[in-house]
């Protein structure tokens, strides 16, 4: 699937394959290790979360707001001719960090970072130079994963309880030092992830370039007309579970979260992940990851 | 409930949940929907169902074994009845040695241990689908190999319940651990079900019985999936834009309603075990009652092969076996007035010599002799008198065809005739493994001109499950049988001599019995 898969413009092709097929790929049936985070981590025990995609995509939406990490995507990524392909990447690089051995983590950090030594330039926005190796970009583009990941559970999954979501916080600091970040630098508790994110409001501007991506995420052309109502119901998740500001930003004026309208997105997701179970090798990652969480946990 | 509303042609349950199945393939494929493999994968499915010749009656082929099924014949009608009292020889004894012997293998590694578990893997609409994708799951044709895959491991994903998890619900139900309920408690599932798993356990007064325990808080979070109309109604949608997506979803809604409250399981188990009682060659577990409730329904236990060993059987056996499950349909449907829709070839045991123990009542369908009367009608024009008009008659009165229909009486007939290619003449046939579909077939045919004047009242929709269930049960065993022989034994308006020696079996049995009663007279 992954190989051969037409690039295009518009539609959001095969993003449910190609995503499955980068999770298989993540989760190795023999691994030489646990990973970095390993089946005791608050990651691995909320792998199955229907909340995922909620998270994913409120991730790119909050990324997106800093002009700098926008600008390095805009003018390197080819996420206008191939979106599903850009996503695909991302997600498989995240499943890899996640849950693959440790080997196999560094190596795919090692290639993230090959490529970010080529992406460099000038924001037109701000005027400002950039490089996507900067750590500082680095960790905005992290710290938005993590806390959306929180967000997303909190509102349509499992709701972390405070110490699991500080473990949480604290356990990704590897991911972030694996692509470049000085371990220092990284929040490592929800206190600290919180404060982070507020000292970089400042930074933020929603550019065109933002817009458009933000346009394309939450409503991607091409699919048909219920289709189209099912990704809604997500979008509008993804929305619900946006901090107040990056609303404003964006000048979304988000629906009330209603427990009727909480359920409805909660099961928009459900089907999106029984869609997600039917691509070829996901059930048995999962039960790999499972299966290993609970030995864990029964010691 | 609003007064009934008759669905078109097209919307039979079966189908229909099908379709349901087939809107999710196309809703992963058009996501994509520039994807060529899987855009045209699924639109293949979808031409397959709407264009395939419906000329069900080429795949029966007439005259084949005739000598297989009337092999043996006064001998083996007296070897049945013997058979028929040693019913639950396997028993107590051999209840806990044989653990391994028909036990799924089932993930106790990613077992269920809270309530919360459950939630998370079966709420959020996932259960849902699984209970209409396991309706769906052994209708091969017309659903794409996404469609399939993504039904069938749903069906995989989900876990049994730890043991502890399900000795709480026991302890919720009984108000006693299942250690003090029962003798003796197995505490890992035998077998998996779409919304519970099933114990071994031996009663306090030492019967051995299967016990069938619901997980916790999945009929609430079904129940509350359900009521979201408007997703099930998109997804059917996405494949079924010309039916009457309203009718369909109500119909569903109410069946698997119905089922998730065991208690009306147990009620309509009950009722089909005292009809059969010492029945030849049909085994009905009797209902154990006081140890059933709305999450736990206790059985006698059965042992028997499963479906898929009867493929290495003689083909005499699986012909029997055929015959049985055939003549406890119509029967039941005729005699009982109730219909199991859920003939899954998952829930019949084997016993050799034609007999067959019937598992799981979940989705059974009752009805009242008024609402029998018009079938019995349609059947009797058609097959027995042979008068087209008044078949044409008869389905109008039914409301399965519009009065005005401008139509000439031979196109109705045509176009309907494959629902009865097995019994419009007598004569052994074969039933192929592609009947079953052809008949799916030839209901979604919207070209045919009699489509859009036929209709199926939403109380007859559950029976459309015979051609997709039962006909592909009997298509998988490639059964041979004169299966218009056996219909007459059991139409009313014949009562035809006994055709086999199941059927003589079966008549000695019927004449030494009281009349049935139906469901209504026994709750």
């Amino acid at each position: 699937m992954t190989g051969n898969s037409q690039a295009n413009a518009t539609g959001a092709t095969g993003l449910v394959e190609r995503a499955a097929a980068a999770y298989v790929a993540g989760i190795g049936e023999r691994p030489a290790d646990d990973g970095f985070l390993g089946p005791a981590s608050v990651t691995w025990r909320a792998g199955a979360d229907l909340s995922a995609p909620v998270a994913g995509l409120r991730a790119l939406l909050i990324q997106a707001l800093h002009p700098l990490a926008m600008a390095g995507v805009d003018q390197h990524s080819h996420w206008r001719s191939d979106p599903v392909g850009r996503l695909a990447a991302t997600s498989a690089y995240v499943a890899t960090v996640s849950y693959g051995e440790r080997a196999a983590a560094r190596r795919a950090a090692a290639r993230v970072r090959r490529i970010h030594e080529h992406v460099s330039g000038t924001d037109p926005v701000t005027g400002r130079r950039y490089a996507a190796g900067d750590p500082a970009l680095l960790l905005w583009v992290h710290a938005a994963l993590v806390d959306s990941a929180l967000a997303a559970r909190r509102l349509f999954g499992i709701a972390p309880s405070p110490p699991e979501a500080d473990s949480y916080v604290a356990e990704m600091v590897v991911a972030a030092e694996l692509v470049g970040v000085p371990a220092g630098l990284v929040p490592a508790s929800a206190a600290a992830l919180a404060a982070y994110l507020d000292s970089v409001r400042p930074e933020l501007a929603r550019t065109p370039a933002a817009a458009e991506s933000a346009g394309y995420l939450l409503d991607p052309p091409g699919l048909d007309e219920d289709v189209a109502e099912i990704w809604a119901d997500i979008a509008a998740g993804v929305v619900a579970a946006l901090p107040d500001w990056a609303c404003e930003m964006y000048e979304f004026s988000p629906e009330p979260l209603t427990p009727a309208r909480r359920t409805e997105i909660r099961q928009a997701l459900g089907v999106l992940d029984a869609l997600f179970i039917g691509e070829p090798g996901v059930l048995e990652a999962r039960q790999r990851i499972a299966a290993r969480v609970r030995a864990a946990r029964r010691g | 409930m609003s007064q009934p509303r008759p669905a078109r042609w097209p919307l039979l349950a079966g189908a229909a949940v099908a379709a349901g199945a087939a809107g999710l393939a196309l809703l992963a494929a058009r996501r994509g929907a520039k994807n060529a493999r899987l855009r045209h994968g699924a639109d293949a499915g979808n031409a397959r169902l709407r264009h395939g010749a419906g000329a069900g009656n080429v795949r029966l082929r007439h005259g084949a074994g005739a000598g297989n099924v009337r092999l043996r014949r006064g001998a083996a009608a007296l070897h049945l009845v013997a058979r028929g009292g040693a019913r639950y020889a396997a028993g107590a004894p051999r209840l806990f040695a044989a653990a391994g012997e028909h036990r799924e293998r089932l993930r106790q590694d990613l077992a269920l241990e809270t309530a919360q578990d459950v939630a998370e893997t079966l709420g959020a609409m996932k259960g849902v689908l699984m209970k209409l994708g396991q309706m769906a799951s052994y209708v091969d044709e017309g659903l794409s190999p996404a469609v399939r895959r993504t039904l069938a491991r749903l069906q995989d994903s989900v876990p049994p319940m730890s043991a502890e998890l399900a000795a709480g619900v026991i302890e919720a139900e009984l108000k006693m651990p299942p250690e003090r309920a029962f003798a003796r408690w197995d505490p890992e599932p035998i077998a998996a079900a779409s919304i519970g798993q099933v114990h071994r356990a031996i009663t306090l007064d030492g019967r051995a019985v299967a016990v069938k325990v619901q997980y916790p808080g999945i009929a609430e979070a079904i129940a509350a999936d359900l009521r979201n109309v408007a997703l099930l109604r998109r997804m059917l949608r996405i494949t079924a834009p010309s039916q009457d997506v309203d009718a369909l979803v109500a119909e569903l809604r109410e069946r698997v309603l119905e089922e998730l409250d065991y208690r009306r399981e147990a009620a309509s188990q009950a009722l089909f075990a005292r009809y059969y009682a010492g029945h030849p060659t049909i085994r009905v577990p009797a209902i154990i009652g006081e140890l059933s409730t709305s999450r736990m329904v206790t059985s006698e236990l059965a042992v028997g092969a499963r479906f898929a060993e009867l493929a290495g059987w003689p083909q005499r056996e699986r012909d029997l076996a055929a015959e049985t499950i055939y003549r406890f349909v119509f029967r039941s449907l005729y005699e009982v007035h109730a219909f199991n829709g859920d003939p899954h070839p998952g829930n019949y045991l084997f016993h050799g010599d034609g007999q067959v123990t019937f598992l799981d009542f979940g989705l059974v369908k009752h009805f009242t002799a008024a609402e029998l009367a018009p079938l019995m009608q349609m059947a009797r024009t058609l097959c027995v008198l042979g008068d087209p008009e008044e078949f044409r008659r008869a389905m109008v009165t039914a409301g399965f065809l519009r009065a005005d229909a401008p139509l000439r009486t031979e196109q109705v007939v045509e176009h309907l005739a494959v629902f009865y290619a097995t019994i419009r003449e007598p004569g052994p046939l074969t039933i192929r493994p592609d009947y079953s579909s052809a008949v799916v077939r030839r209901f979604f045919d919207v070209r045919s001109p009699v489509s859009q004047y036929v209709a199926i009242p939403r109380s007859y929709v559950v029976l459309q499950r015979i051609n997709l269930g039962l006909f592909g049960v009997l298509g998988e065993l490639s059964a041979t049988a004169d299966w218009r022989r056996i219909a007459e034994e059991i139409w009313p308006f014949v009562r035809g001599p006994a055709s086999t020696p199941i059927g003589e079996a079966e008549a000695a049995w019927a004449a030494g019995r009281p009349a049935p009663q139906t469901v209504s007279e026994l709750l």
